[in-house]
């Protein structure tokens, strides 16, 4: 057994609890997950079955905490991981799977499939097996403080760039501010229309915020390797800078994983309460539309689709605030046949964008988006999530299609009063 | 002599096996524990337990049409069997004088060959199913065909003991059940019972996150 | 080894499983008996005492109590089909018609059908297909149509076994097993052959929706039959199904609904039905059988043994081209450009990026 192997196995069996004993042991072998994946839908290809996705750490289970499995590994019959196993998990974990989590919501036995292939990409990670681009991702995510190599200084740019376009100043590293906003690295260098359009929408709201030059980064290139220990890092660092910054809270931009990861993991990753809530962008837009706060004026009267970023809706259970949102702006909304939390993923999630390799299987996968999108009459889909937006821009451009790709702060945004 | 045996002692120890392996199953899952989520939540994580124990009894309509043969092959199987199981006139019988002390009123005669032709119809869709389509021959382990095979020869001993008229055929009938009820708690058959905590961890951690799962 | 020789390695395995689990199910009947004649060791049946004969004085009082020429009506309190009846005249009949008739002939037809099988291995070997496989693989049967078609065949197979040893186990099994052993084992099959018979009629329903568009008589057919089906030397041209393929559809499909409507009346004797229509229907029932169990042993042989390329066809769905081409050129040429009818699987991901970098 080589030393990487040795360490991939010692983490899967480390990463075992109540509840994968509890998944594998109920799990039926039934298939119906396979229905739920973009990966097998699209592909036919019967590897790209969800469950099957986490056999090593099944096997890790199976040899080591079941009768059976126990028995074999003492007569000697029973058959250990290998590192081919995992040089071929290795592309079913990270190419063929984007842990969108639609297949969690429709086995019947109730496994949390999405949750176990994270639990893969642990053991994948120790071991090594990680594709070059996301491990050079989490390189730089570590080094530099964000996944695309973005320093403070392309900070300052995007910023001075977009004080030039609303005519107003950014407040960067105000202590004691109310909201501390987050960026990805997307809305930094392609999308920095976003920082544009919550300034103008603060400043009429009337909101305490500001932005970190420390830190700026709210995606998590840990979680997407599976790397618990860079995810750690990476969220104690946002919480360092809310810290000083004395905020009350924190707002994840437009942006799938980030949201759950500071939301839901962070918590868990660094064993502690967070001295700070962790609101989604849309979330604080549609409060302050409650509250009044955000009024909009005009209607945008075309055809109008939301694409559902799989960690914002089902993951984290962000579903009515985009509705409530689009319909406050546009005239014709038309919803996608599955959306919220049955919506079908864009392909890139999970680290699947930041992996060259995986372009020819994404443009597969990407095909049940284009079917999707076909049937609607919409020229415009708004979404909440940087990665997504380019991924369907790169989906949308590899196929012909003619629709624009807009994020929902910025839509919103053109209709303020 | 062999009939006694199958009559007591192997029914003796296949009781405790049984009892014994699925206590020993839950405590294997258990034991482990799980941590508390720290994340501040935004709704219950035990209604959401509940929610998705009772959800995940129907498909999500998203894929209905693409899993119809399960459901309704599932359904036909499952229901029929547990028809049987507990409204069999034998069934109420055995439990009366051999386990419960007391029994309860059983199905006529034609509901029990109804309900033994669904389950076996069913049973027979979802072993085809399995050996047939390339996603469940793919992921399937030998358990799950013993399991499969296992129960069709429970039920097959059943049927052809139906009138109880040959000692032979009902003690291969008791026989089988035995080696069912053996090796139940070492399978995936284990599901029956641990579907409710899988779904409850499920459930849970979306009811803490405000997902209806 | 790689991913995909190992799948298809697991894949035989599990066949081959399910293959044995099939046989333990046909020897399950042997269980009991094992344990009856056990048993029953010591309790041998008394020996037949030769009746003594001497000439009947009321033979007319017995004709009239056979009520012969209809003459007599009896009456009784017992209220219910046929209860008037004291000894049914034509029950003798029907007893002839099963020793005499049904189970020699039954026993000839299906010897002669193995036979002729047989025979024609000798002579013409296994059909091959003649420039060999070519890899390329299109789609035969979707998965919907192999499960309508093993639904079918494990319920006729089962159903055929357990009648068979209703029929010819007193020939067969008696010797075997001894009376206490077949009486057993005849009431277990007797008790799964009434239970899974009424299931075959869905089965029979699904299997006449899912094949039907393809068995209608069409251009070619004729002459088809008339080359033999090529079996005779030179080829003959055929679409999806050929016409030997079209007639075993249609003599499946009126056998076995034959076999469904009889047997359930003969299964469910509670709606008025009397003895002369249940030995009518126990007629029809077995003769249809008999040549449904004859026939298909042609059919099973040349889907597995007899013809290559065949079996995968109905296992995973896939010919390969040349067979296709070799067996069924009209619909060949119909799904050769049709890109759904060759659904082959494109790894789109390099299954070759993993195999590099193990290679490195």
């Amino acid at each position: 057994m080589s030393a990487a192997l040795e360490r991939g196995v010692e983490k899967l069996k480390g990463e075992i609890d109540a509840r994968v004993v509890s998944y594998f042991s109920s799990c039926v072998h039934c298939g119906i997950c396979a229905e739920a994946c973009l990966f097998y839908t699209e592909t036919g290809d019967e590897r790209y079955t969800p469950i099957y996705k986490t056999e090593p750490l099944r096997k890790v289970w199976q040899q080591n905490h079941t009768f059976w499995g126990k028995l074999a590994s003492n007569l000697g019959l029973s058959k250990p991981l290998t590192d081919s196993d995992l040089a071929d998990w290795e592309e079913l974990a990270y190419d063929g799977c984007s842990v969108c989590s639609r297949c969690t919501m429709v086995c019947p036995i109730g496994i949390d499939i999405a949750y176990m292939i994270r639990k893969v990409k642990e053991g994948l990670a120790a071991a090594g097996y990680v594709p070059d681009g996301l491990q050079l991702a989490g390189e730089r995510a570590l080094k530099l403080g964000s996944p695309m190599g973005l320093t403070e200084k392309s900070l300052r740019a995007a910023i001075a760039e977009q004080e030039k376009e609303t005519g107003m100043s950014i407040p960067v590293d105000v202590v004691g501010a109310d909201y501390l906003c987050m960026l990805s690295s997307n809305e930094v260098v392609t999308y920095a229309e976003f920082i544009g359009s919550i300034t103008r929408i603060f400043a009429k709201a009337g909101i305490s915020w500001t932005l970190s030059s420390d830190y700026f980064e709210a995606t998590n290139t840990g979680v997407q390797i599976g790397d618990s220990k860079i995810a750690a890092e990476l969220s104690g660092r946002i919480v360092k800078v809310a810290e000083k910054l004395k905020v009350k809270y924190v707002i994840s931009p437009e942006c799938g994983h980030a949201y759950t990861t500071i939301r839901w993991d962070a918590p868990n990753f660094l064993k502690r309460k967070l001295p700070f809530k962790v609101v989604h962008i849309m979330e604080l837009l549609e409060q302050l539309h409650k509250e009044g706060k955000l009024k909009t004026k005009g209607k945008f009267n075309e055809a109008v689709t939301y694409h559902d970023p799989c960690n914002i809706s089902r993951r984290a259970g962000v579903i009515n605030q985009p509705r409530s949102l689009m319909n406050m702006v546009a005239t014709n909304f038309e919803e996608m046949h599955d959306h919220g939390d049955m919506n079908w993923c864009c392909g890139g999630g999970g680290g699947v964008s930041s992996n060259d390799r995986a372009i020819p299987l994404r443009y597969k996968a990407f095909d049940v988006k284009k079917r999707q999108l076909d049937e609607l009459s919409a020229n415009t889909i708004v979404t909440a999530c940087s990665n997504c937006r380019m991924i369907l821009e790169d989906g949308l451009e590899h196929n012909g299609m003619q629709q624009e790709v807009i994020g929902i702060t910025e839509f919103i945004a053109h209709y303020l009063e | 002599m062999f009939v006694q045996w199958v009559n007591g002692i192997f029914w003796d120890i296949a009781v405790v096996v049984f009892v014994i392996g699925i206590i020993w199953r839950l405590i294997a899952v258990f034991r482990h524990g799980t941590r508390k989520d720290l994340a501040e939540p935004r709704g219950s994580a035990v209604s959401g337990a509940v929610y998705t124990g009772f959800s995940r009894f129907l498909p999500r309509p998203e894929i209905r049409s693409k899993i119809s043969l399960h459901v309704i092959a599932g359904y036909m199987f499952h229901l029929g069997l547990f028809v049987l199981l507990l409204f069999a006139a034998p069934h109420i019988k055995f439990a009366e004088e051999h386990v419960l002390g007391f029994g309860w009123a059983a199905m006529p005669h034609w509901a029990f060959v109804v309900s033994a032709q669904i389950a076996f119809a069913g049973l027979i869709l979802l072993w085809l199913q399995r050996i047939l389509n390339p996603v469940t021959r793919l992921i399937s382990r030998a358990d799950d065909y013993v399991g499969t095979y296992l129960l069709f020869l429970v039920m097959l001993t059943g049927c052809m003991a139906m009138f109880e008229s040959y000692t032979g055929l009902r003690i291969a009938h008791l026989l089988t059940v035995e080696l069912f009820m053996v090796y139940f708690p070492f399978s995936s058959l284990m599901h029956a019972i641990l579907f409710i905590p899988s779904r409850g961890y499920t459930g849970s951690l979306f009811g803490l996150r405000g997902v209806k799962a | 080894m790689t991913d995909k020789r190992k799948r298809v390695r697991r894949g035989k395995k599990f066949m081959l499983w399910s293959g044995y689990a099939l046989l333990l199910i046909l020897v399950l009947p042997l269980i009991p008996y094992t344990i009856q004649a056990a048993s029953n060791y010591y309790h041998r049946p008394a020996p037949v005492v030769n009746p003594i004969q001497i000439p009947d004085p009321g033979s007319g009082l017995w004709r009239d109590v056979r009520q012969r020429d209809k003459s007599y009506v009896g009456t009784t309190q017992v209220q219910g089909v046929d209860t008037g009846v004291l000894i049914n005249a034509d029950g003798e009949k029907w007893r002839l018609y099963r020793m005499d008739t049904l189970i020699p002939y039954g026993a000839i037809l299906m010897g002669v059908v193995l036979a002729l099988i047989l025979l024609f291995y000798f002579v013409r070997g296994r059909v091959r297909v003649p420039d060999g496989f070519s890899g390329k693989k299109i789609l035969r049967f979707t998965l919907s149509e192999r499960m309508v078609h093993w639904f079918t065949a494990f319920l006729f197979i089962f159903l055929g076994i357990t009648g068979l040893v209703l029929l010819y186990g007193r020939f067969v099994l008696i010797p075997l097993l001894g009376p206490a052993g077949f009486s057993v084992t005849a009431s277990a099959c007797k008790e799964a052959h009434n239970l899974f018979g009424p299931i075959f009629l869905f089965a029979m329903l699904a299997l006449l929706i899912t094949f039907i568009k393809d068995n209608f008589y069409a251009r070619g057919d004729m002459k088809w039959l008339v080359k033999g089906g090529g079996m005779l030397g030179g080829h003959a041209s055929a679409g999806r199904f050929n016409a030997g393929e079209k007639i075993w559809f249609w003599l499946a499909i009126i056998l076995g609904f034959a076999l469904c409507i009889t047997g359930l009346i003969l299964d469910f004797a509670v709606v008025g039905q009397g003895r002369q229509v249940m030995e009518l229907s126990h007629v029809i029932h077995s003769i249809s059988a008999v040549v449904m169990i004859a026939v298909s042993f042609g059919h099973i042989y040349l889907g597995t043994a007899g013809m290559e390329g065949s079996f995968s066809s109905m296992s995973n769905g896939y010919v390969d081209e040349n067979w296709a081409k070799s067996h069924h050129d009209l619909w060949y040429e119909e799904v050769r450009h049709h890109t759904d009818a060759v659904p082959l699987k494109t790894s789109v991901a390099a299954g070759g990026i993993a195999q590099a970098r193990r290679e490195i």
